[in-house]
């Protein structure tokens, strides 16, 4: 846990502080990202756990101990740090840019060299190929790779990260940015994440802090910021899709419902019949291997009422109207479009397990919002 | 022009006024960067940097006398002989390497010591393992400007009795010999030329491979 107690910070000849009176409580195993406009003292913020810049007054804490007790390279040995320039040493290999922390540490050579191929495959990258480059040598989506890494070298608890993927192509950023979600699953690190961008606040962040001007103006879950801005500036910082962006928070297993009327392909004829005594408004259909291959609507069965092929053409245009119980709704809802249908199939792996509906969806967003 | 002074230059003169000023020239080149390197390193750091401006400007002012002026002025002070000539020749070699070390250790990406520094090396250790590796090739290359200025004025130290490649022109000179003459520049520019195509090489292999435009 960090603990920053009543922190500022005044550079001198700025009338007013980088950071003024700052209390702020990082929880455990979280991601936490500071975000908020330039200049708005973040990274700031996040430099004074390091002790990277010290604070003009304040107490910063970890674990409950005051970080000014220890010798700052001491300090900055057990916190993993990376920044948006990476900063590789361009005269060592990737190998060895790994392998700072670890001789820091004064690891025997057998152990460092251990640790740094696990973590090059651990990144995702060619272990064979990567390991003697120089890092000129690589893509900025990959140096930035190499630098988590070696930040995460000698698995610290607690990991400072400013901007990490703010200099990387959008693509390779979505990359890095589900890595290292998927990454925090296994090692639950403490992370400070500082962006000026809310929409990989949202996305990353477990809590969200964010700054204005040296103030902390709202903490809190991205649900809870998302759902209740709490001033005019956190709403304009949001943007006006506040709620469409909230669509990113929910999966589809969130808002699903169980499966009323399920039949097999060479039952259409009987499809009316079948959903009216189940109730249901939509019907999916499986194949002979028991896979789901497509679905039929109450409107379809009105529009079509006995053009049994007509009905397994439109069954068919929609055999790719599946979502996983783990996508979020923004891409459900860009199926639901694309297909021009109310409800989709959710799957768990292969196997049907529930309807996921644009009424539901609505439903569900509605309800945590007026909560 | 006749083959047998020529001859006698070359064989006889040539060899030890060859060594004289390989010795002269090792000597100061070495002297100037145990001082030179040192202070550039001493005035790049954060703390000390204010006195680098000042520094420069001293060591401008030496390099801008004349050669020859700082030969005739370590005479009366420091009398005949070989160490007046290094000392002189010092003066003139200082600068290029003092100005290359800042430089070289200026320029290194701030990005990197940042890094360096936020992964908890000392700055001690940054100096060794970061600033100081990719600050050498630039260092280098004013140690090979330094290196071919002492070869050239090292000719003038001569005159004040320190040997070398000027005893052969300037006899050639005295004597109306350009056969002399011809070996002792001749020789002198070689020497030149080799050097600095050696250090450019060194240069060269020294530059982190990760580094080097190819």
């Amino acid at each position: 846990m960090i603990e920053l107690e009543q922190i500022t910070k005044q550079y001198p000849g700025q009338a007013m502080p980088a950071v003024d009176k700052l209390y702020l409580s990082i929880p455990k195993g979280e991601i936490c990202v500071l975000v908020g406009p330039s200049g708005c003292g973040k990274s700031t913020i996040l430099r004074m756990i390091n002790r990277m810049i010290e604070p003009t007054s304040g107490v910063v804490k970890i674990n409950g101990q005051d970080v000014t007790s220890t010798n700052p390279d001491q300090l900055r040995m057990g916190i993993g740090y990376v920044i948006q320039q990476i900063g590789l040493l361009p005269h060592r290999t990737i190998a060895e840019n790994i392998a700072i922390v670890p001789r820091l540490y004064k690891w025997p050579k057998e152990k460092i060299k251990q640790r740094v191929d696990e973590l090059i495959v651990m990144m995702g990258l060619d272990l064979e190929k990567t390991r003697g480059k120089y890092p000129s040598q690589l893509s900025g989506g990959q140096m930035q790779r190499v630098g988590v890494a070696r930040a995460m070298a000698v698995d610290p608890p607690i990991m400072l990260m400013d901007e990490p993927f703010g200099a990387v192509d959008p693509i390779a950023r979505t990359h890095l940015q589900d890595e290292l979600l998927r990454l925090q699953k296994e090692i639950k690190k403490t992370i400070v994440f500082v962006t000026h961008d809310i929409n990989e606040a949202i996305k990353m962040g477990d809590r969200i802090a964010i700054f204005n001007a040296g103030q902390l103006v709202q903490f809190g879950t991205p649900e809870e910021i998302l759902t209740n801005p709490i001033n005019e500036f956190v709403e304009d910082f949001i943007g006006r899709d506040r709620v469409v962006k909230k669509l990113n928070l929910y999966l589809a297993e969130d808002a699903m419902q169980p499966i009323k009327c399920l039949l097999r392909e060479d039952e259409l004829q009987n499809v009316a019949q079948k959903m009216k005594d189940a109730g249901a408004e939509v019907a999916f259909l499986v194949n002979e291997t028991g896979k789901a291959s497509g679905q039929i609507s109450a409107g379809d069965v009105a529009e079509f009422g006995m053009d049994i092929e007509g009905l397994r053409k439109r069954a068919r245009r929609r055999s790719n109207a599946f979502v996983q119980t783990t996508t979020p709704f923004p891409d459900a809802l860009s199926l639901l479009l694309e297909y021009d249908a109310d409800y989709l199939g959710v799957l768990k792996g292969e196997e049907l397990c529930g309807v996921l509906s644009f009424q539901g969806i609505r439903k569900h967003v509605y309800r945590k919002e007026g909560e | 022009m006749r083959w047998e002074n020529f001859r006698f230059a070359l064989f006889e003169k040539a060899p030890e006024a060859l060594l004289e000023h390989s010795m002269i020239v090792v000597i100061t080149i070495t002297i100037a960067i145990l001082i030179s390197v040192p202070l550039g390193v001493f005035l790049s750091r954060p703390k000390y940097k204010k006195f680098g401006l000042v520094t420069l400007n001293i060591l401008n002012l030496l390099q801008a006398v004349p050669g020859i002026a700082v030969i005739a002025l370590a005479l009366p002070i420091l009398g005949l002989g070989m160490k007046p000539a290094i000392v002189a020749l010092l003066f003139q070699s200082l600068l290029p390497i003092v100005r290359n070390t800042i430089a070289g250790l200026l320029g290194v990406s701030s990005d990197v010591k940042e890094a360096a520094s936020g992964m908890g090396m000392s700055q001690r250790r940054i100096l060794w393992e970061v600033e100081l590796p990719l600050a050498i090739p630039i260092i280098l290359s004013g140690i090979r400007t330094a290196t071919v200025y002492v070869v050239s004025i090292g000719t003038l130290a001569s005159l004040i009795g320190a040997g070398g490649l000027g005893n052969l022109i300037m006899g050639g000179l005295s004597l109306f010999r350009p056969e002399y003459l011809l070996v002792g520049a001749g020789l002198g520019a070689l020497m030149a030329i080799f050097l600095d195509r050696m250090i450019n090489y060194l240069e060269y292999r020294i530059t982190p491979p990760g580094m080097r435009v190819e």
